[in-house]
C-alpha cells in the first residue's frame, strides 16, 4: 500500500474516534450542566477542544448552547466536530480506492449531516441531546459499515490501528483531566456524580456497576480505565489491539521498520500491564498518565517514520 | 397525460431538436415520452430531487475550495436522457476512429520523419509555433506506435442534423465517470426503461481502459504494475480519477508518491519502493517532470521524463499530443485523414479560419458577428468570444488581441448546436446540446463504448456547454 494511503487511513480511523470520543463527553457534560445547573462550568472541556483565548472562554463558560455551537458547529475552531468530520473525509477521498465505497458514502453522509440545518437547530434552540443521539448513532453506522465491509488486509490493519491509538489517548487525557479536577478542587461528596459522568463518556458505566458493585472510588475508576481487558475503552485494551492489528502488517513490513515498531509498541504496553498504579496516590497517577501519553505520541511518529514516509 | 409537461416546447425551425422533428416526436424518443408523458409534475419533481440526492449522497461531486474549507457542487445533470439512433451512432463511430487512426499516425510522423511537412500537406511553421509541441518528444518511441490511448472527441450537430466534429482532446479529456455515473442514476429514476428501450450498456468502459493499459506493459513483465497519477484532492476532476482507480482496481497515486531512480519509476509503499510500469496520467505535460518541463511542479516526479524515454515505463496518454489537438493545427484534420489514409472524411470539421492569414483574418474582421473567435491552446469555453453575443467593446478589444499575436487565434462560423429536451420548471424546454463520446485506442484496435457524455447549456439560448459556463449533462442512450 501506499505510504501515503495508509497515512491517511490511519487518520480516517483517528478523526473518527476523536469525533466519537468528544461527542460522548460533551453529551454527558450537557447532561450534567443540566443537573446541577448553579455552578456548572465548561471550562475544563473548552480548555481541551478549544482554541479561543482565555478571555473569550470565560465569556461563554456558563452558557451551554453557545458553548456546544462552537464546540460541534465552529468550523473556525480547529478542534471542532464538525472539523474533525470534514478532515475525516478529506482524508477518505485521498484513500477512496482503499476504502469500500460503503465507508466512503457513510463518511461523506456524515459530513452532510453535521451540515445539516435541523442538527444546527436542535443545538441552538432545541434539544441538544436529539442532535448529539443522531450524530453518536452515524458514528456507529460508521464502526459497523467498517466491520462488516472492509476485506481484512492493510485498510483495514490500518483502520484500527488508527482507531485504537486515538482511544487509548483519549481514554488516558479524560482520566487524567478527571483526576486532575479532583487535585485543584477536592469536593468528596460530589467525587462519585465526577466519575460517574466519565464512565457514562466512555460507555463504562454498566459495567462498572456490574464489576464494582456501585461502590464509587477513585481507586476502581482507574483500574477500569487502565486495565481492565472486557472493557473496549481501557489503556490497556486499546493496546493489546493495536499489538494485535500491527502484528497482521508483518508481511507487508520492511523488516527494521518492523522490529522498531514492536519494540516501542511492546514496551508501552508491558510499561501499563506491570503498573499497578491504581493504588498510588493521585499526584503519581497523574505522572504516570502524562508517561503514557508521551510514549502513545511516540508510536504516532514512529509509524510516520516507519511506514508513512513522513520522515 | 400531463398537459404540461410537453405544452408549449417551442421548437425553433432554425435549429435542429434531437426529439422534435416539426410538431412530430422523433422515432428514438416515442418510447421514451411515451413513459413519461403520464407523469405527474409531482412525480416528475420528486424524480428530479432524487437525482440530485443520489449525487449528493454518492459523493459525485466536485468541490470548490474558497475561504479554507470545500464547498460541495454537483455536476448539473438534467434527467431527461439524450436518446441516439443505432444508424446515428454507427456514423458518429466509423467516423471517429477514422478520424484517431489518422491523428495518431500524425503524431508518431510529427515526432519522427515529418513526412506530412516534407509534404506540403501542413505547413512546419504552424507545427513549431504550437506551444504544444514538445521538442523532447522527437523520436522517441512509444509502445505499440500508440500515442491517443484516451481521447474525447467533442461533436456537435447543425440545423440540419449533420454531425460535426468540434475539438479533438488527445490529452487528458476528463468526464467519462460522469457517463458511468449518469447512467446509475437514470436506472434508479426510471426504472425499467433502459432494458424496455434496449439501450446499449457502457460499463464496460473500465474492463476496456485496463485492459488496454496492461497491454502496454506485457512485452516486460506478465505481471504489469499500473497507476493512475492524478494532481490530487484538491483537482476538479478528483472525483473521476477515483472512481476509474477504483472500477479498475489500480492504485491512485500522486506526484509526491513518485521516485525516479536509475531511470525507472517507483512508488513509495509501507513496504519500502515498488517498480511501476504503466501510468495512466491525468496530470498535464508540462507538469509531469519538472527536470525538463515547469521546474515549479510538484504535481510530476523528477526524472520521469527519461524513465519514459528509455521505455521503462509506459505513459497514457503519450507527452506532446497536444500539437495534435492544437485549434490551428484541428483545421487540417481532414488534409491528414486523405494523406495517411486516403480516405474521404467521415465526419465533418467545422469550417475554420486561422488568422494568421492574411486574406482570412480581413474575412473575419468584416464579419465578426457572425463568427465564433476561439484561443489555439486554451479550453474549458475559455479565452472565446461569440460574436453575435459580443459587445462592440469585446469584439474590439479581440481584434487588438488578434493583431498583437495571430497565431493564437481562430475563427469558425456560428453553428447553431442542436436542441434537446430538458426537464426545468415543471416542464420541457430545450436547450443546447454537445456530445462527447469516448474512444480507447489500444494495441488491438479503437473501440468506443456506445454513449459518453451529452453536455447541456443550461442557459436559455447559450450555446456555451462547458461546466464552469453554467452547463450540465445528460445520461446519453445508444440505442440497440
Amino acid at each position: 500500500m501506499l505510504s501515503r494511503v495508509a497515512n491517511s487511513i490511519c487518520w480516517i480511523a483517528r478523526y473518527m474516534e476523536r469525533t466519537n470520543g468528544m461527542l460522548r463527553l460533551l453529551r454527558t457534560n450537557y447532561i450534567s450542566s443540566q443537573d446541577e445547573v448553579a455552578d456548572f462550568s465548561w471550562h475544563s472541556v473548552l480548555r481541551l477542544y478549544s482554541d479561543l483565548p482565555l478571555k473569550q472562554t470565560e465569556q461563554i463558560n456558563n452558557h451551554s448552547p453557545k458553548v456546544l455551537e462552537h464546540l460541534i458547529l465552529d468550523t473556525n475552531n480547529t478542534a471542532s466536530v464538525c472539523n474533525n468530520i470534514y478532515r475525516s473525509r478529506e482524508n477518505a477521498r485521498a484513500a477512496q480506492d482503499h476504502i469500500t465505497k460503503e465507508v466512503w458514502q457513510c463518511l461523506n453522509d456524515y459530513h452532510h449531516l453535521i451540515r445539516d440545518q435541523q442538527i444546527h437547530n436542535q443545538i441552538r434552540y432545541g434539544d441538544p441531546l436529539t442532535a448529539f443521539d443522531t450524530l453518536i448513532q452515524h458514528g456507529m453506522l460508521y464502526y459497523g459499515t467498517v466491520d462488516s465491509t472492509m476485506a481484512r488486509g492493510e485498510g483495514f490493519n490500518y483502520l484500527n490501528i488508527g482507531k485504537f491509538l486515538e482511544r487509548a489517548i483519549l481514554s488516558a487525557d479524560m482520566l487524567n483531566i478527571n483526576l486532575t479536577e479532583l487535585n485543584n478542587n477536592p469536593r468528596p461528596s460530589t467525587d462519585a456524580v465526577e466519575w460517574r459522568y466519565l464512565l457514562y463518556a466512555l460507555s463504562g458505566y454498566e459495567l462498572y456497576l456490574k464489576t464494582y458493585q456501585g461502590k464509587f472510588e477513585t481507586k476502581n475508576v482507574v483500574e477500569q480505565v487502565l486495565y481492565d481487558g472486557n472493557f473496549p475503552h481501557s489503556v490497556l485494551y486499546c493496546l493489546q489491539q493495536l499489538t494485535r492489528n500491527f502484528e497482521r502488517l508483518k508481511e507487508e513490513s520492511l523488516p527494521d521498520s518492523y522490529a522498531e515498531m514492536e519494540f516501542l509498541i511492546g514496551k508501552t504496553t508491558n510499561h501499563v500491564k506491570y503498573s499497578n498504579i491504581e493504588n498510588a496516590g493521585e499526584k503519581s497517577q497523574q505522572i504516570f498518565l502524562q508517561e503514557i501519553r508521551s510514549e502513545l505520541f511516540h508510536i504516532a511518529t514512529a509509524f510516520n517514520q516507519f511506514y508513512f514516509g513522513n520522515t | 397525460m400531463n398537459e404540461n409537461l410537453l405544452k408549449g416546447y417551442a421548437n425553433n425551425n432554425l435549429i435542429w431538436d434531437e426529439m422534435f422533428d416539426s410538431s412530430q416526436i422523433r422515432s428514438a424518443y416515442k418510447n421514451f415520452v411515451a413513459a413519461i408523458e403520464d407523469l405527474s409534475t409531482e412525480q416528475m419533481n420528486h424524480k428530479d430531487d432524487l437525482a440530485k440526492k443520489l449525487f449528493m449522497s454518492q459523493g459525485i461531486t466536485f468541490t470548490v475550495y474558497s475561504s479554507g474549507e470545500g464547498i460541495e457542487k454537483i455536476f448539473p445533470f438534467d434527467i431527461i436522457p439524450r436518446i441516439i439512433k443505432a444508424d446515428e451512432w454507427k456514423h458518429i463511430e466509423s467516423g471517429i476512429k477514422q478520424r484517431l487512426k489518422a491523428l495518431n499516425i500524425f503524431l508518431k510522423d510529427i515526432y519522427h520523419q515529418q513526412f506530412i511537412i516534407k509534404d506540403g500537406i501542413i505547413p512546419g511553421k504552424l507545427i513549431y509555433s504550437c506551444p504544444n509541441f514538445l521538442r523532447e518528444m522527437m523520436n522517441v518511441d512509444v509502445p505499440f506506435d500508440i500515442y491517443t490511448h484516451v481521447a474525447g472527441i467533442d461533436l456537435i450537430r447543425d440545423d440540419l442534423g449533420e454531425f460535426y466534429v468540434l475539438e479533438d482532446n488527445l490529452r487528458t479529456p476528463s468526464g467519462v465517470s460522469y457517463m458511468l455515473e449518469n447512467r446509475g442514476i437514470t436506472y434508479r429514476i426510471f426504472p425499467d426503461l433502459l432494458p424496455r428501450n434496449n439501450v446499449r450498456r457502457v460499463k464496460e468502459y473500465p474492463d476496456l481502459l485496463l485492459k488496454n493499459l496492461m497491454m502496454l506493459a506485457n512485452a516486460k513483465t506478465s505481471y504489469p504494475t499500473v497507476v493512475l497519477l492524478s494532481p490530487g484532492i484538491y483537482n476538479s476532476a478528483y472525483f473521476e480519477h477515483t472512481s476509474l482507480a477504483r472500477l479498475m482496481g489500480i492504485e491512485l497515486v500522486e506526484g509526491s508518491d513518485l521516485v525516479v531512480d536509475n531511470h525507472i519509476v517507483y512508488i513509495k509503499t509501507t513496504k519500502g519502493l515498488k517498480q511501476i510500469d504503466v501510468i495512466y496520467r491525468r496530470v498535464d505535460d508540462e507538469f509531469l517532470d519538472p527536470l525538463v518541463f515547469r521546474s515549479d511542479s510538484i504535481l510530476g516526479a523528477s526524472g520521469i521524463y527519461s524513465a519514459y524515454r528509455k521505455g521503462n515505463v509506459a505513459i497514457v496518454n503519450a507527452m506532446g499530443n497536444g500539437v495534435a489537438d492544437d485549434k490551428a493545427v484541428y483545421a487540417y484534420v481532414p488534409e491528414m485523414i486523405k494523406y495517411y489514409l486516403n480516405e474521404e472524411p467521415i465526419l465533418k470539421n467545422v469550417p475554420t479560419y486561422q488568422l494568421e492569414i492574411p486574406e482570412y483574418r480581413k474575412m473575419v474582421f468584416e464579419k465578426m458577428n457572425e463568427m465564433v473567435i476561439k484561443r489555439t491552446n486554451e479550453s474549458g469555453g475559455y479565452g472565446m468570444l461569440i460574436g453575435n453575443a459580443a459587445t462592440e467593446e469585446q469584439i474590439e478589444a479581440f481584434k487588438i488581441a488578434i493583431e498583437a499575436d495571430p497565431r493564437n487565434f481562430i475563427a469558425q462560423p456560428i453553428i447553431n448546436l442542436s436542441s434537446a429536451p430538458c426537464y426545468i420548471n415543471g416542464r420541457l424546454q430545450p436547450r443546447r446540446v454537445d456530445l462527447r463520446p469516448f474512444a480507447l485506442y489500444g494495441p488491438n484496435g479503437i473501440d468506443i463504448v456506445p454513449g459518453g457524455l451529452t453536455r447541456v447549456a443550461l442557459r436559455e439560448g447559450s450555446l456555451v456547454v462547458n461546466s464552469s459556463q453554467g452547463g450540465g449533462s445528460k445520461d446519453t442512450w445508444v440505442l440497440g
